[in-house]
């Protein structure tokens, strides 16, 4: 292993190229994260995320949905896999009264959408409406901790209690908006820069995953590989890793590893504890050594750790929950190192990074990416 | 300033500077009041645009503003209270977040879990700043102990971005600083939803049917009040007090759904018939 650091050293360190910026992340980002992409409607992110791309790169769309893009050839070839989907809703029944049944895609707490503007996206456009609050709201605030949380339904795990209002009274008026059974729901968004180079957004889960391959690629010295590298945008992630699933058994025992470029959610939050995912925003990418879907092999975590060395990018070592696109390829003998940036509230309306952690993992990426 | 951070501040100063538009529509009119941000006690760069809108207004030490039209008995008052609750900062910690003072009575306990998760703007010494209340991640909560504890604002840390007390301070923040939920008025159906729209299009109904040169019987004080919802209705008394008393007196007021919360929604026909009857009750109708 030592030999292996000390030759990647060797390699790496006079290869010192341009590298991403918090001015280009901050471009990249506030085209992707305005976008809507619940899980298995992908399209918007999709088409973005190809025309982000040099002009060089020829992208590929499965029939996962997934995008895949092949630099390079020779060698097994090195997997980097973010995701483009976000979590939401999806419409399960238009009711009598007009108002939407929903089932969750993807797990976040559901009270953040009680009393809030919604979206329902339909082919002919967004519908606007409102999640209503709950049916019965007690007069005293303490009477609520007594009640069953929001969105549990007995017996059907994906039903939300939550229900969408469009303004409508009967089935037949919601229809006429263009709504219908499977059309995702979520609530209006937009990217908002915050004091120095931090920003807030919905779905940052994993738009700067996105964003990070878009900038490593665009920064790649193609000149220097010696084997395949495969960058790939996957669906799906939030309900189940479906898309990297069918990647993986594309690919089967090929790939010499997979980097799972994921957000690392970090208890650099007042209300969270900090027993681990201790890692600050603002003091660079992750290396999400355990999760709860996968193990980095220590090798390649210092092997990471000395290419980031090597070339001067801010690099964090930490442990987190959720799970990760690149286990999906562990199965077949692929070894999944998960990379991140630290991300505070995730899942919310209100996440919160730092794009100098984006741009540190956008140089990782393009970083590993370039050695062999 | 980034030009992002500018946005906001056009967003938020164009709702506060609002030129004389007698012939805007009534929903037009609607839409510019539910962006409106006016917590109780800290009304005044809005109450500055009523100045601006309304000829011949007048401002109280208090902060109320009226008109006063026609003359003669009787001396008659239609008035709309103007605040809304919302908070002032009441710390800075070390690490740069904000905690929250409440300001303004609620009634609907689910009036504070609006906070969580969700952007609100923070009202500096140097203009609006955007912040997010932070919210436990829910990827950090898996096996461990549920917290069903409803949300309150004592839980409320607005993240601003700052990484220090002393960064907040360079931009603008101060104690008292009045923080509310970012408003984007969001039509849907024949509705409008945004926080406390239902006092702010009460109030644009009220606008607009004195920008209508509505027929006066007798003489009438119309008034957009502040501080209605702090104990004893301070901003109404001034008005009684320093310009009644009143033989007779109207509040405009609006029915909504989902009353204090984000999507608070008014309908929009019924902000007309509420210009409408504001007009015939200036002009003697009961």
């Amino acid at each position: 292993m030592k030999r292996l650091v000390i030759a990647m050293t060797f390699i790496v360190a006079p290869v010192l190229r341009a590298q991403s910026t918090v001015a280009e992340a901050d471009s990249v980002l506030a085209r992707l994260i305005p976008l809507y992409g619940v899980s298995g409607s992908e399209a918007p992110v999709r088409e973005v995320v190809k025309s982000l791309l040099p002009s060089w790169a020829k992208p590929e769309v499965d029939t996962a949905g997934n995008v895949w893009l092949r630099v390079g050839s020779g060698g097994a070839p090195v997997v980097y896999v973010a995701h483009m989907d976000e979590i939401g809703f999806k419409v399960s029944a238009i009711l009598d009264d007009g108002s939407l049944q929903l089932d969750r895609q993807g797990g976040f707490f559901e009270s953040l959408f009680e009393g809030q503007p919604a979206l329902v996206h339909t082919p002919k456009g967004d519908v606007p409406g409102v999640f209503p609050t709950r049916d019965s709201i007690p007069r005293d605030p303490r009477e609520l901790r007594h009640q069953p949380p929001l969105g549990r339904v007995e017996g059907d795990p994906l039903r939300s209690t939550l229900r969408v209002d469009v303004g409508t009274t009967s089935r037949a008026a919601t229809e006429a908006l263009g709504v219908t059974v499977g059309s995702t729901v979520t609530m209006p968004k937009s990217y908002q820069r915050l004091a120095g180079s931090r920003a807030t957004g919905r779905s940052f889960d994993d738009r700067v995953g996105d964003a990070a391959l878009i900038l490593a690629v665009r920064h790649l010295d193609r000149s220097k590989l010696t084997h395949q590298v495969i960058f790939l945008w996957s669906t799906r992630e939030e309900i189940g890793l479906e898309g990297a699933r069918a990647a993986a058994h594309a690919l089967g025992t090929a790939p010499a590893r997979v980097y799972a470029i994921d957000t690392f959610v970090s208890s650099d939050a007042p209300l969270d504890p900090k027993n681990f995912a201790d890692q600050p925003i603002g003091q660079g990418a992750v290396v999400r050594g355990l999760d709860n879907s996968s193990v980095t092999p220590p090798s390649l975590v210092d092997s990471v750790l000395t290419i980031a060395t090597a070339r001067h990018v801010p690099i964090q070592v930490g442990t987190t929950n959720g799970g990760n696109d690149g286990s999906m390829f562990v199965p077949f003998g692929v070894p999944d190192v998960a990379l991140g940036w630290p991300l505070r509230y995730s899942h919310s309306p209100a996440e919160v990074i730092d794009l100098k952690d984006v741009a540190s993992l956008a140089d990782i990426v393009q970083a590993t990416a370039e050695v062999r | 300033m980034h030009s992002s951070r500018a946005a906001v501040a056009a967003i938020v100063l164009s709702v506060a500077v609002t030129a004389s538009l007698p012939s805007q529509s009534l929903d037009s009119l609607t839409l510019r009041f539910a962006g409106f941000t006016t917590v109780s006690g800290y009304e005044q760069p809005v109450m500055d645009s009523l100045l601006a809108l309304l000829p011949g207004a007048t401002r109280d030490r208090l902060g109320d503003v009226s008109v006063t039209l026609g003359s003669g008995a009787p001396r008659r008052l239609v008035s709309c209270p103007i605040d809304e609750a919302g908070y002032a900062v009441g710390g800075i910690t070390a690490d740069g977040y904000l905690t929250l003072h409440r300001e303004g009575r609620i009634t609907n306990p689910l009036f504070e879990q609006q906070l969580e998760g969700h952007r609100v703007i923070v009202f500096g010494a140097s203009g609006p700043l955007p912040g997010v209340v932070g919210v436990r991640s829910v990827h950090l909560t898996r096996g461990r102990a549920a917290n069903e504890t409803p949300f309150t604002a004592d839980d409320a840390y607005v993240d601003i971005g700052a990484t220090s007390a002393g960064e907040a301070a360079s931009l603008g923040v101060r104690m008292l600083s009045p923080v509310a939920l970012e408003k984007r008025p969001h039509r849907y159906g024949d509705g409008v939803a945004a926080p406390a729209v239902g006092r702010h299009a009460a109030c644009a109904a009220l606008a607009a049917a004195l920008l209508s040169h509505p027929k006066v019987m007798g003489s009438l004080v119309a008034s957009f009040t502040v501080q209605g919802l702090q104990g004893g209705n301070p901003g109404l008394g001034s008005v009684t007090a320093l310009q009644g008393p009143f033989a007779d007196t109207l509040t405009a007021t609006l029915i909504v759904k989902y009353r204090e919360t984000a999507a608070e929604t008014v309908v929009l026909s019924d902000v007309q018939a509420l210009e409408r009857r504001i007009v015939q009750w200036i002009g003697g109708a009961k």
